[in-house]
């Protein structure tokens, strides 16, 4: 029986420059006790789809037309105070960011038993119990001792959980959860899913999961709603979804991800259409490489697949998408061996204001060779980005060495290290924020140029125009100010920039990470086109597992400040030694919903503090094989294949890598 | 905490410190000299070596900002020859009085330009912010004399209900015996203070409302008054209090004004009065006692926010 279903709801936003129309007659439905993913790029309207049903829209933002039937009754003609009521007691809501998500002066306790002493007129000393229960029931962690607290006091993670509890405390019979975990770690958003699962069995209430990442949904949801600009496109059960897709886009959108990149990735071109202008057609026609003159012209309606499946696509699919065992893509030619950065034992320590010192990076060594990718992974906090800074030369180590194409950088004088950045340069992973938003982009290109004293100004030109052309934008965009590009143009000119010198090695922190799928395709692409154009190195920084297998030849892990395993990327991935580094791998959703995590992997708990971290293995706090000796530090060792455990997972592989089998079980 | 006041306190310190080397270096550079301003214009070449001589004047510098700050220390800030009376005493007369004038009008604008900001926040763009802030931007512009005088001519003479002289008496209980007096001035003094205020509130509040700890609250379907009063509020007005520390030279500035306009008898006379026959010492007292409580009024909201906001209380008990 259906919970909620929305019947051809529009949903417009008024801005200056017009209407968007955010939403055009979406029609969905949720069943009680189900978890509905609804998936999509930003701008789809997957978030305005809930945004409506919880009457959160943004300024501006209205509901045109259509119906929200919640239990048979219309949300839209209730009186306002039942409206609340039923929004405020039969609903939850989680968001996305939950370091914001929470008023920062109210105690944690008082928010999340508010809708209790609202609604219900609960005392205070009740609300107080109920708020501690709850807590305890989301596993936080000495409870009677957080309800307490204010927000700024607990990490991401714990945060989301106070959140969830702040939406259960009123039972709702609908939970919406609008892409939970995308602000947080893997190791984290793994202990969140599988939380919004349990509770959900628990309090039997529905779930709509708002994400865009579909390895979420393969492995949480029962259903799944496809949008693209402003419609629902497609609709099935997960497992038909994943294994029969019929609409084009969900199939583009399937082939985007790393993890089903066979040789290269495929991308989509182009950009999502303008929601403020008329559209005809299928709107995802101009990137479709499949649409012909009549999905242009026609309106494609939904249609019936199979019983509990919709489509809107004129020429379906018809072949079934193969998902790849992870990136069993063809390894990479060995790349030249002449050794371009050589990192020996570096420390990065900051002072904590009389408190002692966080030890950010730990001895950390490693080489990255001519022409070769680095991956470094890890969580938030490991010291990935830290390592990158100062291998770019932004920051100076604490202790070590960094040796450039033979020359320790960090013995330099500044003159020295002003040439030295022509060698290496950094890409960051919000080019806007790096960028002077009022310089044309002729100007921000030219910079690093005229800063090193580069070429006359015809040349300087001459050299700009071909940069953008090597990242595939056209030259007028010369002329243009970086807040008129989207996400991904912005990214290529981060990369033109930081190519503009002709550098041997890219540090890239996390340049994909805040792009769509579809997007982040085609920066991936170009980052591996232009390598093997130019012979660059790249040194590339994620937290994305599968982002940094499809670039990488070698991957290093790292945990708290140090390298825990380094070794080539297929083996990283695929023969982990490391128990961290198998942890992260499983965490990893899976697009492949037969794909089941093993539960003994989930690491628990919660970073530890980077100031006085733990002797010893690092890891050992949180480790599931951790024993005496682990109190001790285990060295670095191993052929190509490098791990820090006093027990391996396994014995380094053969050098013959190739098809191990996926995961540990 | 105690580190964080103690810290506080030192940079505070520092400051009152380079402030009293200000008013020094003033004072040695005036015209004549420090005799010269202090004896007045008519003092004979004898007079002012004497006196140079009995302050100190003819030693070195360093040793003369030593006596300076010694007498400073024992709240000395010099003598004026025109009133024939001590800084510290003229300024102690008619402290307390400018003191009241501003708390008043302080107390009267912040409850008047909370209530202002948050309904333009919440009405944002809509008719009523668009009519207070053309008001206080009207407020904004006019001179406080000018507006002084429409409050003299519209409220004592076109509709005689308050009288257009500040109360005259020497004490606080005799100026506090005659509160009709005081309508005006502390009126006139509020409503700048309230325009600069009700901007503040609206556009922290503005931002507060964009919060997506707003969004959160509104999901447990409070109503729209219980998410303004008992979410954005208490965060909106934070950045408040520390303007009230900030905001005390402008205030003495008005307080200048319409002590002159009404005839008020406090500091702002004072120093207005001084300020005509050039009595040196008494405007340098006057500044550096201005100075001083910038400073110390910045140190208090400081450490009120501290005291009120979590984060920074947290934050800095801990360090
Ligand atoms: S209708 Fe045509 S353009 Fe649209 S997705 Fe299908 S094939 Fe592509
Ligand atoms: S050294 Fe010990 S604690 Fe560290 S990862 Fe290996 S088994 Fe776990």
């Amino acid at each position: 029986m259906s919970l909620l279903r929305l019947v051809d709801l529009s949903t417009d936003i008024a801005l200056r420059r017009g209407a968007v129309h955010a939403l055009d007659h979406v029609n969905l439905e949720v069943r009680q006790g189900e978890t509905l993913g609804v998936v999509g790029e930003s701008g789809s309207g997957k978030t305005m789809t809930v945004l409506s049903v919880m009457g959160l829209l943004p300024p501006g933002g209205r509901v045109v037309g259509g119906q929200i039937l919640f239990d048979g009754r219309d949300l839209l003609a209730m009186k306002p105070e039942e409206l609340r009521r039923v929004r405020g007691v039969e609903m939850g809501m989680v968001f996305q960011d939950p370091l914001t998500s929470l008023n920062p002066t109210m105690r944690i306790g008082a928010q999340v038993a508010e809708p209790l002493r609202v609604h219900q007129g609960v005392g205070k000393a009740e609300a107080r119990e109920r708020a501690i229960e709850i807590l305890r029931r989301v596993g936080m962690p000495r409870p009677e001792k957080i309800v307490d607290d204010y927000p700024h006091q607990l990490s991401g993670g714990m945060r989301q959980r106070v959140v969830i509890a702040m939406a259960l405390i009123r039972s709702p019979r609908l939970l919406i959860a609008d892409e939970p975990t995308t602000a947080l770690d893997v190791t984290t958003q793994r202990q969140i899913l599988e939380l919004i699962d349990d509770l959900r069995e628990e309090f039997k209430m529905a779930v709509i999961l708002v994400t865009h990442d579909l390895g979420v949904i393969a492995s949480r949801a029962d259903r799944v709603a496809v949008m693209y600009a402003g419609r629902v496109v497609e609709t099935a059960t997960t497992e038909e979804l994943f294994r029969a897709p019929r609409h084009r886009y969900t199939e583009a959108l399937m082939h985007a991800l790393p993890e089903s990149a066979q040789g290269k990735l495929y991308s989509i071109p182009g950009l999502p259409p303008d929601l403020s202008r008329p559209l005809t057609g299928c709107r995802f026609a101009p990137r479709c490489r499949h649409a012909t003159d009549a999905c242009r012209t026609t309106d494609v309606q939904l249609v019936q697949a199979a019983e509990e499946h919709l489509y809107a696509c004129l020429h379906p699919v018809t072949e079934p998408v193969a998902f790849a065992p992870r990136g069993a893509g063809e390894p990479r030619e060995a790349a030249g061996s002449g050794t371009i950065l050589s990192v020996r034992e570096l420390v990065k320590e900051y002072d904590a204001g009389g408190k002692g010192r966080v030890s950010a990076v730990a001895g950390v060594s490693f080489e990255v060779k001519a022409g070769e990718t680095l991956g470094i992974v890890g969580e938030s906090g490991c010291g990935k980005s830290t390592v990158g800074r100062l291998v770019a030369g932004l920051e100076e180590p604490t202790g070590g060495q960094i040796v450039l194409d033979g020359t320790d950088i960090a013995g330099l004088d500044r003159r020295a290290r002003r040439r030295m950045h022509r060698e290496v340069q950094l890409m960051f992973q919000d080019s806007y924020a790096a960028m002077n938003p009022r310089m044309r982009i002729d100007g921000i290109l030219t910079e690093p140029l005229e800063i090193q004293r580069v070429g006359d100004q015809a040349a300087r030109r001459a050299r700009v125009t071909r940069l953008l052309d090597q990242v595939g934008l056209p030259a007028r965009a010369l002329e243009r100010y970086p807040h008129e590009f989207s996400g991904g143009q912005l990214q290529r000119i981060g990369l033109a920039r930081s190519l503009a010198l002709e550098p041997r090695l890219i540090v890239a922190d996390e340049p994909v990470s805040a792009l769509d799928v579809s997007i982040q395709a085609q920066v991936l692409n170009l980052m591996r086109d232009l390598q093997s154009e130019l012979g660059l190195s790249y040194v590339f920084i994620s937290h994305d597992l599968s982002v940094v297998d499809y670039m990488a030849d070698r991957i290093a892990v790292m945990y708290l400040g140090k390298l825990v395993e380094i070794g080539p990327a297929s083996q990283v991935v695929r023969a982990a030694r490391h128990p961290y580094t198998q942890a992260l791998i499983d965490a990893v959703p899976s697009p492949d919903p037969g794909h089941a995590p093993s539960p003994a992997t989930a690491i628990r708990g919660e970073l530890p503090s980077a100031l006085n971290p733990p002797t010893g293995c690092r890891f050992r706090t949180r480790c599931p094989l951790a024993q005496e000796i682990c109190a001790t530090e285990p060295p670095l060792q191993g052929g190509p294949h490098q791990v820090a455990c006093h027990f391996p997972l396994r014995p380094e592989a053969a050098v013959s890598a190739g098809a191990a089998p996926a995961g540990a079980g | 905490m105690a580190r964080y006041l103690l810290t506080r306190l030192g940079q505070a310190l520092v400051i009152v410190v380079l402030v009293t080397l200000i008013t020094f270096v003033i004072l040695h550079f005036l015209p004549g000299g420090a005799a010269r301003a202090i004896l007045g214009k008519e003092a004979t070449l004898e007079q002012i070596a004497a006196f140079n001589h009995e302050m100190g004047y003819d030693r070195p510098l360093w040793e003369q900002y030593a006596l300076y700050l010694q007498r400073l220390v024992h709240g000395d800030l010099g003598y004026s020859f025109q009133l024939n009376q001590s800084v510290a005493e003229a300024i102690s007369q008619r402290l307390p009085k400018t003191m009241l004038l501003s708390l008043a009008s302080t107390a009267l604008a912040v409850v008047v330009a909370i209530p202002l900001g948050v309904v333009q926040a919440v009405r944002r763009n809509k008719w009523p912010d668009y009519t207070i802030n053309a008001l206080s931007l009207l407020a904004y512009a006019t001179p406080i004399f000018f507006m002084g005088l429409m409050m003299i001519i519209l409220f004592s003479q076109v509709w005689p209900v308050l009288p257009p002289e500040a109360p005259q008496g020497f004490t606080l209980g005799e100026v506090l015996a005659d509160p009709a007096g005081l309508v005006l001035p502390t009126v006139t003094l509020a409503v700048l203070t309230v325009a600069v205020y009700s901007r503040y509130v609206r556009s922290s509040m503005v931002d507060n409302l964009n919060e997506n700890y707003v969004r959160t609250a509104r999901s447990k379907g409070l109503s729209e008054g219980r998410v303004i009063v008992g979410h954005t509020l208490r965060n909106g007005l934070f950045p408040v209090i520390t303007l009230l520390g900030m905001y005390l030279p402008a205030l003495f500035s008005g307080a200048l004004v319409v002590e002159r306009l009404f005839n008020y008898p406090g500091m702002g006379l004072l120093f207005w009065q001084s300020a005509l026959k050039r009595d040196y010492p008494i405007l340098l007292g006057v500044t550096l006692l201005i100075s001083v409580a910038t400073v110390l009024g910045a140190l208090v909201a400081d450490i009120l926010y501290a005291a009120v906001d979590p984060r920074v209380r947290l934050k800095a008990s801990r360090s």
